[in-house]
Order: structure tokens, then sequence, then C-alpha cells
């Protein structure tokens, strides 16, 4: 952490002091092509050896996926979807995880100083240290990603393998997955690769086929290619994510209102003394106890 | 009996502040019995207690003030119960002034242009009683802030219980309230303190001279004297 602290490009509820960005690095990007995932959760299980994880009751929820939504020990859900479309049908296979956005909703809603912190190189982590467990990233999150640990209350999700990535190693899923559905380098490389599928995929008769990196959030760094690029709803992602409007009025607006309102009525109640002194000496009548003649 | 109480210093004035008032004791007026005083600095510590513990998650630049209960992580196990204590003691306020509080057709006024009138010191006092408008109208913004805190910050408390728009309406309506409650306070302070002298004394010794009362509230001056017609 002490090393990557000079990559800290944005940090959590920081004034000054909580940037270095000393380094410049890569944006470095995981693609992932959900049309070539298969289901096997060979990269849910490598998350959590590689994460160190300890075992989620599964539960049955009618379909082939392990659980009904990530978890605070369950950081990447291979997400499943029955579609019936004028084609025929599909299985859609989407690997759900923190989306490590450009621009990221929860780090701009949390309170705790040096809490969520954003590298040079794109990954968005997690100092459960600094973490006070209030739940406003997940108010922030458009992709519904951080989870709480029962007992800590601490925000847990994905960190893109913070500590293999680091030493030039891809993440554990990106490792562990046998079709060569997930692939990790540089986000310029990744978007090379994703538009070479689309292209093929295009060909081979899915013609709305798409790259998901929305712009809303100031572009991804897990980038998805979805066979019915027109319906990312069919996967589980928003049609067109941004920061809620409610999080952006707080932190932009109201808060630098508050600021300006609350120092303003300081400033207001010394100048009314000021300007007018004492209430109460402008009363002609002497001041003692004595009431005024009628 | 009080004249030597009088002679070996008992303060006559104090004493019969703690279950009276609106009783003239020689040259003083006692203005608000000691359960009156208890609630309202019931109410104010914990106000403060929240501000204390809230700032620091309003913006970092108030972490010193977290720093002061060990740290963001306290403050947000202390915030929320200091907000109860908030809300039971405000509660406890509305049920003890409700009666006094209630508000005349003319005193509707005060919330736009009298009390401006009254700040510019252009407003005629001649018929205000125990309480004036602008002070009514600041009793029942206390009320609706304490219940805006509460119902918001509930939803706050419990994230994993409260998600998605619930909760950010929830930080919106706590964050409005708290902006629109503290510039209030800020001039309930100016106004209770230095503005107008000799008006923080009712709220400690509980007690105000007459010729205050004659300036500030001439009608419950002359309901006191008995000279109000
Ligand atoms: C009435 C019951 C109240 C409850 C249950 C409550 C609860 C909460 C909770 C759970 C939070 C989230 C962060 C944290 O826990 O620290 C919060 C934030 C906050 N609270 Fe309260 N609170 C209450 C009353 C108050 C009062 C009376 C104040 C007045 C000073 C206040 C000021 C704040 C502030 C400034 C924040 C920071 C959030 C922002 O920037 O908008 N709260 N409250
Ligand atoms: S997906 Fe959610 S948790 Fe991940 S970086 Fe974006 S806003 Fe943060
Ligand atoms: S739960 Fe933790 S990470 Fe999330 S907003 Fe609160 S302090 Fe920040």
């Amino acid at each position: 952490m002490s090393v990557q602290s000079l990559e800290i490009v944005r940090s959590s509820a920081s004034t000054w002091g909580g940037l270095t960005g000393v380094r410049s690095l890569p944006v470095l990007s995981k693609y992932i092509d959900s049309s070539s995932c298969i289901g096997c959760k060979a990269c849910e299980v490598a998350c959590q050896e590689w994460n160190d994880l300890p075992v989620v009751k599964t539960s049955q929820v009618g379909t082939y996926q392990t659980l009904p939504e990530l978890d605070a020990s369950y950081w990447n859900l291979i997400r499943f979807e029955e579609r019936e479309h004028e084609n025929g049908f599909s299985w859609l296979m989407r690997k759900d995880q923190c989306m490590h956005c450009g621009d990221p909703g929860c780090l701009k809603a949390c309170p705790a100083p040096g809490a969520i912190v954003q590298y040079a190189n794109g990954i968005v982590d997690v100092n459960a240290d600094q973490c006070i467990g209030c739940g406003y990233c997940a108010t922030g999150c458009p992709f519904n990603i951080p989870k709480f640990h029962e007992k800590t209350a601490k925000m847990q999700k994905c960190t893109l393998c913070v500590d293999r990535t680091r030493l030039g190693l891809e993440p554990a899923c990106v490792k562990s997955c046998p079709t060569g559905c997930l692939h990790f380098g540089t986000k310029e490389d990744m978007l090379v690769l994703a538009s070479q599928r689309v292209g093929q995929l295009k060909k081979n008769g899915f013609a709305e086929a798409a790259l998901y990196d929305p712009p809303g959030v100031g572009g991804t760094s897990v980038i998805t290619v979805l066979a019915f690029g027109n319906h990312p709803e069919w996967y589980g992602l928003p049609k067109d994510p941004s920061i809620p409007w409610t999080i952006k009025l707080w932190k932009n607006v109201l808060r630098p209102f508050g600021f300006i309102a609350i120092v303003g009525a300081i400033v207001g109640a010394f100048g009314h003394h000021l300007y007018y002194g004492n209430k109460g000496h402008i009363d002609p009548a002497p001041l003692d106890d004595e009431p005024p003649q009628a | 009996m009080s004249s030597v109480r009088q002679q070996i210093g008992l303060d006559v004035g104090a004493l019969k502040a703690r279950d009276t008032e609106d009783v003239i004791v020689g040259k003083e007026i006692i203005r608000h019995r000691l359960s009156s005083r208890v609630i309202h600095w019931l109410v104010a510590d914990f106000f403060f207690l929240c501000a204390a513990t809230g700032l620091p998650v309003f913006s970092p630049v108030f972490g010193w003030l977290g720093n002061l209960f060990g740290g963001l992580a306290v403050c947000r196990v202390i915030h929320p119960f200091a907000g109860l204590a908030f809300f039971a003691s405000a509660a406890a306020m509305f049920l003890h002034w409700k009666r006094e509080m209630q508000m005349t057709a003319q005193e509707r006024g005060w919330v736009g242009p009298k009390l401006l009138e009254y700040l510019r010191d252009k407003a005629n006092h001649d018929q205000i009683g125990k309480y004036n408008g602008g002070q009514k109208v600041f009793f029942y913004t206390a009320a609706l802030a304490a219940l805006g805190f509460l119902v918001s910050g509930v939803v706050l408390w419990f994230p994993l219980t409260f998600a998605g728009f619930l909760r950010q309406l929830a930080i919106l309506v706590h964050n409005v309230t708290f902006i629109a409650f503290f510039v209030s306070i800020v001039f309930h302070i100016y106004l209770g303190t230095t503005a107008e002298p000799g008006t923080f004394n009712a709220m400690t010794r509980g007690t105000v001279s007459k010729a205050w009362a004659r300036i500030h509230h001439p009608k419950w001056y002359r309901e006191l004297m008995g000279t109000d017609k």
C-alpha cells in the first residue's frame, strides 16, 4: 500500500494531501467477452481462492447462477439470464463485478478520507482500515457493487487483483478462464481486441453487438462485449449509467451552498450587530423598571 | 422569612424560578422555570453533539471535530444515538411549549416581511406577548427539523435495510435540514446573546429585568404588571 500511495489520483473525502499522482501509469483494463462465456464459474472459484475469501453459502435461484447478488465475500458473479428474442433464444452470461469506473460514484459519495482511492492505472480500491461502514458508497454506485461485511460493516468489492496486477500478473479470474473470454492489458489494447470481437459478432449475425464502456461514468476499466448491445438491461446492466443526480446535487451544489449559507449567517449576524448595535437601545424610554406613564 | 434570606444573600429570584414562571420578584421577572431551561439545554447539547459528530461526515474540513470523539468511525456510532436523544428532547420541548407557542393570525406575517422589519429595528413591539412571532416560527422550525433529521437519519443509519433511491433522498433531506436548521440556529444564538443583552439570562438563571420585558415583550410585561387593558 505504501508504494502504491504514490499512484493515487483520487481519494475519497480528501481536501488536500490525499493525492500524490506522482507516477503516471497506463490505464489497465479487463475485457470480458460475454458471448464466449460458458458459465463454468472457474473465475468465481479463482477469485475466492486468490483473495482468500471464506465460503459463502450458495442459494438456488432457479438458474445457473451461484448467488442472487454479489456479497462482501463474493466479488465476482456470473449472472445468468434466459432470454427469448426474434432469432430464438439465448442464455446470457455476464461477469458481474466492480467496473472500476473512470469517475467512480462510490468514491464521490464516500465521507471517509482515503477509504476509497483510484490509482493512476484506473483501479478503484478500498482501504478497509479507513472505511466506517456508512454505506454511502453503495448509494453512489450506479452498478450496485459495494457490499458490506456482516460483522465489521466494512465495504468489500473486487480490487481488480491490485496485488497481482501491480507485479505485472493478470487478475486471478483472467488466469483461470478456460475459453479465453477474459483478457487483461492496457485499456488501449483491450479496446482493440474488443472492437475486433464486436466486428466478428456482427458478421455472425448479431447486428446489435456492442462494447459496454459507458461514457456516463467516465468509461470503465472493466469493459464487456455484449452480443445484444442494444439491450444491456438483459444482462443486468443499466443502459446509460452515471453517478446519481442526487449524489451530484449533494456534493457539487448543496455542500458548497451549505458552507456559504452557514458562513454567511455568521458573518451576517456580526454585520447586523455592527450596524444596528444592541436591540432595545432604540427604545426612547429610560431603562428603569417603572412602567411608562399611560 | 424571605427578608432574612435576602440578608444572608439567598437568591430569591433563582429559587423561585425552580418551579414558577411569569411572576415578578423584586426588580426581576421569572421568565423560564427550571424544567423549561433544562429541556432547552438538553436540546441544545444534543444538537451540538449531533453537529460535531455529523460535520466530519459533511466535509473532511471538519475532520478535527471528529477527532475529538476518537475519529470518524466513532462518530458514525455516536451520531445516530445522539440524534435519537436530540429528537427525544426536541419532542419534549414541543409538548412543553406548544400551548404557549400557538400563533395568532397576525403573527403568521413573521414568516416573511415582519422578520426583516424586526431585524431592521423597524417593528412595532407594542402587541408582543411572552413570545414574538419570530420565536414562534423558530419553535416550529425546530420541531420540523427534528422530524426531518429523524426520518432521514434512520434511513441512513441502516444501509442494509434501506437502499436505492430512498437512501439518496434521505441524504438530501438530512443535508437540506441540516443547512437550513444550522442557519436558523446561528441567528437564534445571536438574538439570544449579544443582539439583545439580558436575554441569555432568561435561559440560565431564568429571570429577566423588568426593563427588558417592557422593551422586548411589552404586552407580556403589561399582563404581569396588571396594566394591560
Ligand atoms: C434525529 C436523529 C438523527 C439520526 C438518526 C441521524 C443519523 C445520521 C446518519 C446515520 C448519518 C450518516 C453518517 C453518520 O452516521 O455519521 C448522518 C449524517 C449527518 N447528520 Fe445526522 N442524524 C440525526 C440527527 C442529526 C442532527 C440533529 C444533526 C444536526 C447537526 C445532524 C447532522 C448530520 C450531518 C451534518 C450529517 C452528514 C451528512 C451530510 O453531509 O449531509 N444529524 N446522520
Ligand atoms: S462499479 Fe461501483 S464500486 Fe466499482 S468503481 Fe464504479 S462506482 Fe465504484
Ligand atoms: S461504507 Fe466505507 S467505503 Fe463505503 S462510503 Fe462508507 S466509509 Fe466509504
